[in-house]
């Protein structure tokens, strides 16, 4: 699954270390989402959505 | 001047999250050093619990309580904490890991019994079982890591 994740974190100036530990995952974590390895849970998903303000599916998109 | 060492709240959490798991990776080779050791020097038989003649061991009744102790909280205790802290990519690796671990046993076994009645090998013993899941876990759980 395609997402913004890496340009919205960028826009932000974070770290990957910096958004794993605002998300509470592990860096690791973090870098398998923005490669497209790990598709987050749905919970996983709200919190990315909520810590940067935006829907979940401004962010993520199945369809590209 | 910028002040390098000056990271976000994440960052500090993150480092934190790592400590942590590096304690618990050092707590974990401890435990075991501890339970090799104590097992090694404590025999009283001349058996041995990493070979097929573990029935030949012999230790003290109060220390082969301790250690079974200590093997409960090193190979159940511990990674079950572990699993209930670890974040979801880290739990869905786990899981590969395993299920690894189980049909290394599932098929391993009735393998090992067919070919050792065919006249390869030695017969399938307790400690050999034991090895085939914990490698068959760790083959599983490294596989699932790589390809991330």
């Amino acid at each position: 699954m395609k997402n913004r994740l890496k340009v919205l974190r960028a826009e932000r100036d974070w770290s990957q270390a910096e958004l794993a530990g605002r998300l509470d995952v592990s860096r690791q974590a973090v870098n398998a989402i923005e490669t497209g390895k790990h598709d987050p849970s749905l919970p996983l998903a709200f919190r990315i959505a909520r810590l940067f303000d935006m829907r979940i599916e401004e962010i993520f998109d199945d369809e590209i | 001047m910028t002040n390098l060492s000056q990271t976000g709240p994440g960052e500090a959490r993150t480092r934190q999250r790592q400590r942590r798991f590096v304690f618990y990776l050092g707590f974990s080779g401890l435990v075991g050093g501890i339970i090799g050791l104590t097992v090694g020097a404590f025999d009283l038989g001349d058996g041995n619990l990493f070979s097929g003649d573990w029935d030949k061991l012999a230790l003290d009744p109060a220390i082969a309580l301790a250690l079974a102790a200590m093997l409960l909280f090193g190979f159940a205790l511990l990674p079950l904490h572990g699993f209930r802290s670890i974040d979801e990519l880290k739990r869905d690796q786990s899981l590969v890991g395993f299920t690894g671990g189980c049909i290394a046993v599932l098929a391993g076994f009735p393998m090992w019994a067919v070919l050792h009645a065919g006249g390869f090998g030695a017969a399938p013993n307790p400690f050999g079982i034991w090895l085939l899941a914990f490698l068959g876990m760790s083959a599983s759980y490294l596989f699932a890591r790589w390809r991330v």
